[in-house]
């Protein structure tokens, strides 16, 4: 059977292999030439991705997310999950093509880490609401990293046409409200997510707690800010995008502190 | 009888269009829908003619048909002759007939040019792809079709397909209308998206139509002499508002076209400073077809503001049909492709 990191390793090639065509494709001006490519790719990595953390979970007898790498691969999981399920609401090849590269770039930091996946031993016993506290949170964390994505589409977006740029890219990116009702309900089920995750962490007293619990309140408090300007209108549709766009590094660099 | 055509009967196809007949004398052989059936079954009882599609759209009329004569040119003959009957054309209107008659490979190389949109006035236009589709059911549901003919317009509608997919053929906006429709289409959900027309101009009527064709939610219509507002609201079934009144109402809308006949500007950056508070960053389309221009261009430099002038318009039309030119030659090398795929390259020569 391969290794859990062997089918990481494949994962991130069909991501790449996702980036390659679709890139090309856009250069040309055919589009259509590069989007089952895409999908197919992103179908692909995720299946195989999906495989590596179940087996990666057989092999620590826990939930993976008690290292760096684990938790970076969690989080690119999440991303893509929820990449699949909003998909549809935007054109699922094109918004695959700004996410594979993130998807790409947080295996390549999970791999950067020597000896990052070897086996940890289960720290006491396994505590099911410490598990769920772990992943809501880190599922919360993708939804930023989608908000961060359509963000980029947004300003892309909105910069071809104010530049009156009509070409290939322009054809294939949504509307930019549909962007930005994008950007809103993404950060929005983050910090409904990080919400849940955060008000379990009531109820276990003493195991989840420290700089941990610090850092995600720190990142419950920015989404939560972000949240009300963007519901009070305070901040333009394009302020809010490079919020959303900028934002994400605060939760990403918040990774790194909590493990 | 299909088994027939297929081994000995020859493929033509005699058509007239837009370049080779001017539309007074097109308008004169058209096929109204409900003729078309008749006239399928009389083509294919010609002498010699055993199948038959009639291919009648405001820009073309084209008879492809399988027979068995030695002689193509006789084939050629034939058909004309049937269109001069059919129509009862006096003399004069037969001599200006200008047909063209085609044969075998160069009927089929035809009818895939024709499907893919590459024959067509505004080049690389799709809609032919329907009517091409119709006519074929037409003649399939009226009994006139034979096997020939089936695998010739099967393998149209699959070269047409390729065509499509494979370039960017029927990329981007050719005229100032669709431009329009393709900005507002990529900043609202058309369907929730209200137009005001200010001024009554030609091209701006234009636009607005082709926004509401596409399913543009309202349209309100300012203009000078309030009349005029009136009747245009009313063809289009908007309503209309007394030209005082349009500056109140902009923050309402989602797009404005603007083409009044005022020597200066009439929108300025302060009145949509006010207009984006009153929309809560909404985004706001504005279209200026005057000339001398209607809005100070400084207002494409407020956030949410997106102002595209005439000739901004024009430039992305243009750009649009170059794009198209140029996505020619990769066209007919997909239908040279097709038409060896399937032997009809040479088989029928």
């Amino acid at each position: 059977m391969p290794s859990a990191q062997f089918l990481l390793v494949l994962s991130t090639l069909a991501f790449l292999a996702g980036v390659a065509p679709a890139l090309a494709a856009l250069r040309r001006g055919r589009w259509r030439r590069g989007r089952g490519v895409q999908l197919a790719a992103m179908l692909a990595g995720f299946a195989l991705q999906t495989a590596s953390i179940y087996l990666r979970g057989q092999q620590v007898g826990q939930c993976p997310m008690k290292s760096l790498p684990d938790i970076l691969v969690f989080v690119a999981w999440s991303i893509a999950l929820l990449y699949f399920l909003v998909g549809s609401t935007f054109r699922v090849s094109l918004l695959g093509m700004f996410t594979a590269p993130l998807l790409v770039v947080m295996h390549g930091l999970a791999f950067s880490f020597p000896g990052g996946f070897r086996p940890y031993p289960v720290k006491g016993q396994i505590i099911a609401l410490v598990e769920l506290h772990a992943a809501l949170a880190l599922v919360a964390y993708a939804a930023f990293a989608l908000a961060c994505v359509t963000g980029v589409m947004y300003l892309l977006q909105e910069r071809l046409l104010k530049k009156h740029l009509i070409g290939g890219l322009f054809y294939e990116l949504p509307p930019i409200q549909g962007l930005a009702r994008a950007i809103q309900r993404m950060v929005m089920l983050g910090v409904v997510l990080l919400s849940a995750s955060l008000g379990i962490s009531f109820k276990l007293e003493g195991v989840a707690a420290g700089p941990k619990l610090a850092i995600a309140w720190g990142v419950w408090a920015l989404y939560t800010l972000i949240s009300i300007v963007i519901w009070r209108h305070t901040l333009s549709p394009r302020q809010t995008a490079w919020l959303a766009a900028l934002g994400f590094v605060i939760p990403f660099i918040s990774l790194w502190l909590v493990t | 009888m299909p088994q027939a055509t297929e081994k000995s009967g020859r493929l033509v196809c005699l058509g007239l269009n837009y370049r080779t007949t001017p539309v007074e004398v097109r308008e004169k052989v058209a096929f109204p829908r409900p003729s078309v059936p008749a006239a399928l079954r009389e083509v294919a009882a010609l002498p010699g003619f055993d199948e038959s599609v009639v291919l009648s759209t405001c820009n073309r009329v084209e008879l492809y048909a399988v027979h068995h004569l030695d002689d193509c040119a006789q084939a050629h003959a034939t058909l004309r002759d049937y269109l001069v009957r059919r129509f009862d054309l006096a003399t004069g209107q037969a001599e200006a007939l200008v047909t063209y008659g085609l044969d075998s490979a160069e009927a089929a190389r035809h009818l895939f040019r024709v499907v893919s949109g590459l024959d067509s006035m505004v080049l690389g236009e799709t809609e032919i792809f329907g009517q091409v589709k119709d006519a074929y059911k037409a003649a399939l549901e009226t009994g006139v079709t034979g096997r020939a003919l089936n695998k010739l317009f099967q393998h149209a509608f699959s070269t047409g397909k390729k065509v499509r997919n494979q370039t960017s053929i029927q990329r981007g906006s050719t005229s100032v209308g669709s431009v329009a429709v393709d900005l507002a289409e990529k900043i609202h959900d058309l369907a929730e998206c209200r137009v005001m027309l200010v001024g009554a101009g030609e091209m701006s009527r234009t636009c607005a139509q082709s926004l509401l064709s596409r399913g543009a939610k309202s349209i309100i219509v300012s203009n000078r002499n309030y009349d005029r507002a009136v009747e245009l609201a009313a063809e289009m079934r908007g309503s209309a508002i007394k030209f005082d009144a349009w500056e109140a109402s902009m923050h309402e809308v989602d797009v404005i076209i603007s083409s009044t006949s005022a020597p200066h500007f009439v929108i300025h950056p302060e009145q949509i400073r006010q207009v984006m508070r009153k929309r809560r960053w909404e985004p706001l389309l504005i279209i200026d077809i005057a000339v001398p221009r209607d809005v100070d261009p400084r207002v494409n430099e407020i956030e949410g503001v997106y102002l595209y002038d005439i000739d901004a318009l024009q430039a992305i039309a243009d750009e649009g049909r170059r794009e198209r030119q140029r996505q020619l030659a990769a066209c007919e090398q997909i239908i040279e492709q097709q038409l060896e795929k399937f032997g009809l390259a040479a088989s029928r020569e």
